[in-house]
């Protein structure tokens, strides 16, 4: 196994998972629409490693170094990321259709919440600076 | 030989004092913890909706993840395997996202492949990383009801759940005894030499222990943001950002949505029983006559809320005897409902002859709201909430 660089175990372990998950993804083109599949897949990767990571990063820069800053930032920003269609009632339509109530109030909440942890490292870096 | 390009491919373009193999072994360790809970509770759930049974196949059961009985006790068993597939994967996403950083040096590799060997390892980690992020962005956009994918969900979910499980499983043969040597301090070498470590680091500003807590942080923010729906009663308000904080009695398809008019269930409504080689029609009234028992369960729905209600009707085993099937195999309960793949589901031999499992009649002592299904609606403890079937007009036992 000199020339495929690693053990007989390493090769049959990657085979066996290839397999499998080619017969999943084989499974796709009967699923109806498979190319935006693909294009989700694809995407899913391509925003994580070229858009997300280097967009946080950047910002992480222009913000300075301190974690006093960087963590209720990143504590906010997380939520947003999480739950931005619920905020900008992306799912608004449909939620109304099938429970026949309102969404609302989202947005706001995040808003109050993310104040909640500023001001609380604010008053963290406060009193340790002064300590 | 050329260099490497310019940018993340130079070495010393990483500086972080903190990527290292020991801090990627705690993110990863972590992170396995969770996804674990969210794979089996996945699976778990596709075993829940039976597709071996009847129509219930929305995803075709061809991995042998069915062979055994949903049980039907304890009630909220659905709503826990629900509310942890939810709440589990929500909690991920921090440990997601840092595990992911502390092994972008890898990313950037140059050369990008050495070995055969490295070129199948970095194929199946491509596959890995698209599947989780898939699975992720899928089940986060649709707990929000935001279907922006123009795709089937669920089979879209669950065939990625394959890819996933299957490039999980490589990934663990290959990394699990690095990350066991790093966290043991025996890796040495490995250590040191680790690509993931910076070679010019910043000095640093946070400890790992601070960072770890921070990734924490992230987690117990979203579990506070969204668990209240899933344990339902006065908890539901203080998840601030769960779809599902409405209180009260949840719906989720209103009478209207399902095209269900006043004509269907008013004085002219029959509920039509068969198995027994006739067929028999009750009007409600008929129904409220018979025999009635009252139970407190919990309704879970797949999208990781549930609601805790007490339900009055007839339990499913005397519509069966009336029926004239005695010990039936099988129970396939239709809607009045017109559309949609949901409008009937076929229940298993245990879950018809469970007790509790009625047609309900009423709910906390008043008759059925419309949207709650009126004139009547099936109960069975731990059954997927879709799967207890709403204006049930049809009701066909299999001896």
């Amino acid at each position: 196994m000199k020339r495929y660089g690693a053990s007989p175990v390493h090769l049959l372990a990657h085979l066996a998972a290839l397999a499998l998950a080619a017969w999943a993804l084989l499974q796709v083109p009967g699923l109806g629409n498979w190319q935006r599949i693909a294009v989700w897949l694809v995407a899913a990767v391509v925003v994580h490693d070229l858009v997300l990571f280097p967009a946080y990063t950047v910002a992480g820069r222009l913000v300075g170094r301190s974690p006093f800053v960087r963590i209720p930032l990143a504590l906010s920003a997380l939520l947003l990321l999480v739950f931005f269609p619920v905020m900008c009632g992306k799912g608004e339509g449909a939620y109304t259709r099938v429970s026949g109530v309102e969404w609302d109030g989202y947005a706001e909440r995040w808003l109050l919440v993310s104040a909640l942890l500023f001001l609380g490292s604010g008053i963290l870096y406060a009193v340790r600076s002064r300590t | 030989m050329k260099g490497p390009p310019p940018g993340p491919f130079r070495p010393g373009f990483f500086r972080s004092p903190l990527r290292g193999p020991r801090l990627t072994a705690i993110l990863g360790l972590t992170l396995l913890g969770l996804v674990a809970i969210v794979a089996v509770t996945g699976f778990l759930s596709h075993a829940a909706y039976q597709p071996d049974l009847g129509n219930n196949a929305i995803v075709e059961p061809d991995l042998p993840l069915t062979f055994f009985d949903w049980p039907t006790g304890p009630s909220w068993l659905y709503a826990l395997n629900q509310g942890l597939h939810v709440n589990a994967g929500l909690v991920a996403v921090p440990w997601l996202l840092a595990k992911l950083w502390s092994v972008m040096p890898r990313l950037f590799a140059w050369p990008p492949v050495t070995s055969a060997a490295e070129a199948v390892e970095r194929a199946t980690i491509a596959l890995l990383v698209a599947s989780t992020i898939f699975l992720f962005a899928t089940g986060i956009a649709n707990i929000q009801y935001w279907y922006v994918f123009d795709f089937d969900f669920v089979k879209a979910h669950s065939y990625a759940a394959v890819v996933f499980a299957a490039a999980l499983g490589v990934h663990l043969v290959v990394k699990l005894p690095v990350a066991l040597r790093s966290l043991r301090g025996r890796a040495g070498s490995e250590l040191r030499d680790s690509p993931l470590v910076a070679i010019a680091p910043d000095a640093p500003v946070l400890s790992r222990r601070a960072l770890l807590a921070a990734v924490g942080g992230g987690s117990a923010a979203l579990l506070v943001a969204n668990a209240g729906e899933s344990i339902g009663g006065p908890l539901r308000r203080i998840a601030f950002l769960a779809p599902r904080r409405d209180g009260g009695f949840p719906v989720n398809k209103t009478a209207a949505g399902a095209k269900i008019t006043e004509a269907m269930t008013g004085p002219a409504y029959r509920l039509v029983l068969a198995g027994g080689g006739g067929e028999i029609a009750l009007s409600r009234e008929e129904l409220l006559a018979l025999p009635q028992a009252t139970h407190t369960l919990t309704l879970g729905c797949v999208e990781g809320w549930s609601t805790r209600q007490e339900w009055t009707g007839v339990p499913l085993l005397e519509l069966a005897r009336i029926a004239g099937v005695r010990d039936p195999s099988q129970l396939t309960v239709g809607s009045l409902q017109p559309q949609g793949i949901l409008r009937q589901a076929t229940l298993a031999a245990n879950q018809v002859a469970d007790s509790r499992s009625l047609l309900v009649l009423k709910v906390g002592g008043v008759d059925l709201e419309p949207d709650h299904g009126y004139p009547a609606r099936i109960i069975v403890p731990g059954l997927p909430g879709v799967h207890n079937t709403k204006w049930v007009g049809r009701m066909e036992f299999r001896a």
